[in-house]
């Protein structure tokens, strides 16, 4: 079906005729609307605003993360209101169409992230870019992190021996019902910014770029509530859809060691050298039954989570950050047993080394076939290790009491590749030299 | 007359200096040649289109189920192929070969008529019953477009844009076996697109390569990679159900498909139209 309206025989088009038609038309029409709301303005005073005004954001509208650096941006980086994964199919025929795909990504990349003018073209040619954050692109605090899949390394590209040790393709743990349509794929790019619009541009310009190259599998986008800032208290932690506060016992994203050692590939050890800098990512689409959720007594939420629902204090303490006690509650008589924080992270000396970064969002999709509403948790964690990490976690989480309310439905294991350096350098290189230098 | 050309070229001057032009001046008289072409293998499809349609339409009228089921995707395939021009006329398009997700009742609506319609009753319903008045209507619809089509002095930007217009088509709903969704006969139209498109290449051709050869080659190229894809599936004088495509080979007809798109929008810029 098409736009097109010409209903009868004949020539509809004389072109010179339409637009004159359409010129003067829209002109004086224009010019009337245009009059109606200048005057409108003057009238209320001149800083009056229309319902139609776009909405004006703080200065963090024209801020940037540097792009450059050893590693990529979008894991460290503060999480920020808006977040979408897309997952692709990698087109390319060989390696020379891989290192044509990792050098346009990290170039519309590094314009995306810094933000500027966007160039124009001859009006009768389709515009360069959508034009949905206007001819003067804002970075909006935008990240774009690239992810690579395990399928990226089967027979195509012979990179099968480059593989990340940890990386494998993800299988359903006991509680999934995983929608083929909806998990893995050759590449995952993340998208933060504080607008949904930011996120959507950049994927549209990547689309537009790429159209030999990569094909979209599947995306999703999620959020996270703003806060009104409480100036003298402590932060908090934003909340899920099931109304607690997600991501309290997180490691520090500010202690460097500590990264290194949780959630960034180290040089040496079981993995191939060009994985230095890069980082395992779990993305998990998580529907939560929120209906059912909201008819459960606020005590038996608040033991499932193992968490205060107001203040998101654990059993045994008083505010948020307080840390859980175990020892003494062998029987689960303060935190039950297999209350979700609990199995998460039992707080022994051996399960430090589980620790993983959580940086996920809320989604909300639309209605079921039932009249329930789909949304829940775009999860997305991080970690040096996926075995030691995420698969560890979940498996000591499989069949927790949580579980009668959630379901994980999609998403993938990934490898966040290293940062690109500097200019000269590009997303994916270490891996293409790698595959260079293999014995064929 | 100096001063009119005077005016004339600082006119140019001044669009010029407004934005780099995409294209180095193809003169509309240039358009002329093709278009005639293109109108004759426009009106040589819907004669195709009007014959097969009668022999489809007869066959259903007969009760002839097998017989009717076999003609359902040849007939279908020029009207494919020469939609650029078919949609112009909205209300025949929507009559002709709309599908059930574009009525809010789907198969019960009674808007829901032609090509899809009588699909819907041969292959899901695998029974000729009830469908004779939606032949005879599909049947008017054809010949009337086929009138329409002939009295109609075809847009330039409309044929020049045809092309990817058709190669949207397969992006949005051919790559996914939507289409023909009772019979699985998507290769059929899938390659009724591809034609079009192509034809319309072809005929400007000798412009294009005149703008960009690399372009052109590019063009080429892709249209080759489709269609060496879709000749993976011919069997006898049609092709395989939908069904059969692998993922792989569904997966390597989405950049071809998508790049043609992305590039033949750039078509009518090239070569200067508005």
């Amino acid at each position: 079906m098409s736009d097109k309206d010409i209903s009868q025989g004949g020539c509809p088009f004389s072109p010179a005729r339409r637009r004159l038609l359409a010129g003067a038309g829209a002109g004086a029409a224009g010019g009337l609307l245009a009059a109606g709301a200048a005057q409108a303005r003057q009238a209320a005073g001149g800083d009056a605003q229309q319902v139609t005004d776009a909405p004006v954001g703080d200065a963090r509208v024209r801020s940037s993360y540097p792009f450059h650096g050893k590693h990529q941006q979008g894991i460290l980086t503060p999480r920020p209101e808006a977040g979408m994964v897309a997952a692709f199919d990698v087109l390319a025929d060989d390696r020379a169409g891989l290192e044509r795909l990792f050098r346009t990504l990290t170039e519309r990349i590094a314009f995306l992230t810094q933000g500027g003018p966007v160039p124009r073209l001859d009006p009768r040619l389709p515009p360069p870019d959508s034009g949905i954050l206007g001819p003067d692109v804002s970075p909006d605090g935008l990240t774009v992190t690239v992810s690579v899949g395990d399928s990226l390394f089967d027979e195509r590209y012979g990179l099968a021996p480059l593989k990340p040790a940890r990386l494998s393709r993800m299988t359903g743990f006991p509680n999934d019902a995983l929608d083929a349509s909806l998990c893995h794929g050759d590449l995952l790019l993340q998208f933060c910014a504080h607008t949904p619009d930011t996120n959507i541009h950049a994927l549209r310009d990547i689309v537009k770029n790429l159209p030999d190259l990569l094909a979209l599998r599947w995306k999703q986008e999620g959020s996270v509530p703003v806060l009104a800032a409480q100036p003298g208290r402590p932060h908090e932690s934003a909340r899920n859809f099931l109304g607690f506060r997600d991501g309290t016992a997180n490691p520090d994203a500010n202690d460097a060691r500590l990264m290194d050692e949780l959630v960034w590939v180290q040089p040496g050890g079981g993995e191939p050298a060009w994985t230095a800098g890069g980082s395992y990512q779990a993305v998990r689409i998580i529907r939560n039954f929120v209906e059912r959720w909201d008819r459960t007594p606020l005590q038996e939420q608040e033991a499932i989570i193992g968490r205060r629902k107001d203040t998101g204090a654990p059993m045994d303490g008083r505010e948020e950050f307080d840390e859980p006690s175990y020892q003494g509650d062998d029987e689960g008589k303060v935190t039950p047993l297999d209350a979700h924080i609990r199995l998460a992270n039992p707080r022994t000396a051996g399960s430090q080394a589980n620790l993983i970064l959580r940086r996920p969002f809320n989604y909300s999709n639309g209605v079921t076939k039932s009249g329930q509403l789909e949304m829940g948790l775009l999860f997305i964690c991080y970690q040096a290790d996926l075995e030691r990490g995420f698969i560890t976690v979940q498996k000591r989480l499989d069949g927790e009491p949580l579980e009668e309310y959630i379901k994980p439905i999609g998403g993938g294991y990934f490898f966040v590749l290293p940062g690109a350096r500097d200019r000269q350098d590009y997303l994916g290189r270490p891996l293409l030299r790698a595959a260079a230098a293999l014995k064929t | 007359m100096p001063n009119r050309i005077l005016r004339r070229s600082l006119c140019l001057a001044a669009i010029l200096a407004a934005a780099p032009a995409a294209h180095a001046e193809v003169s509309p008289l240039d358009l002329v040649g093709p278009i005639a072409d293109y109108k004759i293998y426009v009106s040589e499809q819907l004669q195709a289109l009007a014959d097969g349609t009668r022999a489809f339409t007869e066959a259903i009228k007969a009760g002839d189920l097998e017989r009717a089921q076999a003609l359902y995707a040849p007939t279908r395939l020029p009207y494919e192929a020469s939609e650029p021009m078919a949609e112009l006329f909205s209300d025949l398009d929507s009559a002709i070969d709309s599908r059930a997700d574009d009525h809010e009742q789907a198969e019960k609506d009674p808007g829901f008529t032609g090509f899809h319609r009588l699909e819907y009753g041969l292959f899901a319903q695998q029974s000729t019953e009830g469908l004779a008045p939606y032949a005879d209507k599909l049947m008017n619809d054809v010949l009337d477009l086929q009138k329409r089509v002939e009295g109609l002095t075809f847009p330039p930007e409309k044929v020049v844009g045809g092309a990817a217009a058709l190669m949207e088509e397969v992006a949005a709903t051919k790559v996914s076996g939507e289409e023909d969704r009772y019979s699985h006969t998507d290769l059929w139209d899938f390659q009724g697109n591809v034609d079009g498109a192509r034809k319309i290449v072809e005929l400007l051709r000798p412009l294009i390569a005149k703008e960009d050869e690399a372009f052109a080659r590019k063009v080429d190229d892709n249209f080759d990679t489709v269609e060496a894809i879709l000749a993976k599936y011919r069997k006898d004088d049609g092709f395989l159900t939908y069904d059969h495509v692998s993922d792989s080979d569904r997966r390597k007809l989405v950049g071809p498909v998508n790049t043609l798109a992305e590039d033949l929008s750039t078509l009518r810029g090239k070569l200067g139209l508005n």
